[in-house]
């Protein structure tokens, strides 16, 4: 089946797929060619993608996303984000140091809207490092 | 008439002045083309989020929808975007001039305004109006945008919207519509019309999952984000090609700067030798 990661800044996958895991509101899905036509909405988490059936856990490719739409069709699958970061592109260790400035950021946060940013940059930066930490695991 | 050395100190200076422009106009040239190219990333985004939205109309689940309400307007809030430099020519007052345009005609019907600034220009003009209210300021983002930057202008929008405390939200900012031409306007945000779409036969039957209301209320949202997020590249694209055309412009004028300078110094050159020989023959002529 066809997958297309589509973000804000232009389609950042286009290619068959076998298995595409999607966290969503309603839970986290798997989806397998054969999927019936659904339209959901993507939470911020790790999306993992397994290219050929015959690949392994440690062929997972995972990205990064801040929520979305997801849209399965008879074709594939089409995810919708504002942003997708590739797990080979994070560094763990930015990602600690980013994740532990947000949190300090959201401590000495003043106003309500202060907060509400660390907070969306704690998230940010929290899914990030779980893409990271997952890619070494897999890859150990 | 200024002496030899005075002119020869302005040619100077002046051409120092025409290797600068020169310089931000080469400069403005290539991040005009690569902001250019970026103005199409949106559209696959967009389409997508657009056939989704028309599905869900053609069922009516947009009608009685909080964000498509259309209330009575009594405050509405108005999202500007413009640059954090200047030597762009008319770019940054043209969308200053249209953000007046709308503040007054706000102010006429009684409606009050609130703002949203992107980009520092902007911001300082939006703070000198009088009893402007600005909710936010934006200054210093890069020109390759990701998605999340703008998403707590996006986040206030839409909170203040869906609380009743604007009942429009309208964007002003510069459309990019070819490198010589770009219209400063305005464009309605919330509440969201119906957008007309071709919608293809396999969402037709398609399940929506937690329940269309939610589906619904998040494709707006990525929709907005779509539409400010493509407002900022248009305006980012429009900034870089008027700064090209203005330091274009000024290049020239400094090359014909040059030439009169260089005219004149030169004149005054041939008269000082002029007077010199005169002096020396009428010298001559006074020995006899």
């Amino acid at each position: 089946m066809k997958f297309e990661l589509v973000t804000l800044a232009g389609i950042k996958v286009d290619s068959d797929a076998y298995e595409v895991r999607v966290p969503t509101l309603a839970g986290p899905i798997g989806i397998f060619p054969g999927h019936e036509p659904l339209v959901s909405v993507a939470k911020p988490g790790v999306i993992a993608v397994r290219y050929a059936k015959s690949d392994n856990d440690d062929k997972l490719e995972y990205f990064a996303v801040s929520g979305g739409v997801v849209e399965v069709t008879k074709q594939g699958v089409r995810v919708l984000v504002d942003e997708a970061d590739h797990g080979d592109d994070i560094v763990e260790a930015e990602s600690k140091a980013a994740l532990e400035k947000a949190l300090k950021m959201q401590e000495s946060a003043k106003s309500q809207v202060e907060i509400e940013q660390a907070q969306a940059l704690v998230d940010r930066h929290q899914v990030r490092l779980n893409v990271a930490g997952l890619r070494r695991r897999n890859r150990k | 008439m200024p002496s030899q050395r005075q002119l020869k100190s302005r040619v100077r200076s002046v051409k120092n002045t025409k290797q600068i422009t020169k310089a931000m106009q080469m400069v403005a040239a290539s991040k005009m083309r690569r902001a250019q190219d970026a103005t199409k990333a949106t559209a696959p985004y967009t389409n997508s989020a657009r056939e989704i939205l028309a599905h869900l109309a053609k069922q009516g689940e947009t009608k009685g929808h909080p964000l498509f309400e259309a209330r009575e307007i009594k405050n509405r809030l108005l999202i500007v975007v413009a640059s954090d430099k200047g030597l762009a020519g008319a770019y940054n007052s043209n969308v200053s001039k249209q953000y007046l345009r709308e503040v007054l005609a706000d102010r006429k019907e009684n409606i009050g305004t609130k703002s949203i600034a992107i980009g520092r220009k902007v911001t300082s003009f939006v703070t000198r109006l009088k009893d402007a209210e600005l909710l936010g300021a934006y200054e210093d983002l890069p020109d390759a945008l990701e998605g999340h930057e703008l998403r707590a202008a996006l986040d206030t929008a839409f909170n203040q919207f869906t609380n009743g405390d604007v009942d429009a939200v309208d964007l002003i900012y510069t459309e990019f519509v070819s490198s010589v031409t770009q219209v400063a306007k305005t464009e309605r945000m919330l509440p969201a019309g119906s957008i007309g779409a071709p919608e293809s036969d396999e969402i037709r039957e398609a399940v929506f999952e937690p329940d269309t209301e939610t589906v619904l209320t998040n494709v707006v949202y990525r929709l907005l984000n779509a539409q400010l997020f493509q407002a900022f590249l248009d305006a980012r694209a429009s900034e870089h090609s008027m700064r090209m055309l203005a330091m274009k412009n000024a290049t020239d004028n400094a090359g014909d700067l040059i030439e009169d300078l260089t005219l004149a110094m030169n004149k005054a050159r041939q008269a000082a030798i002029t007077q010199e020989l005169a002096e020396i023959s009428g010298g001559a002529e006074a020995m006899k």
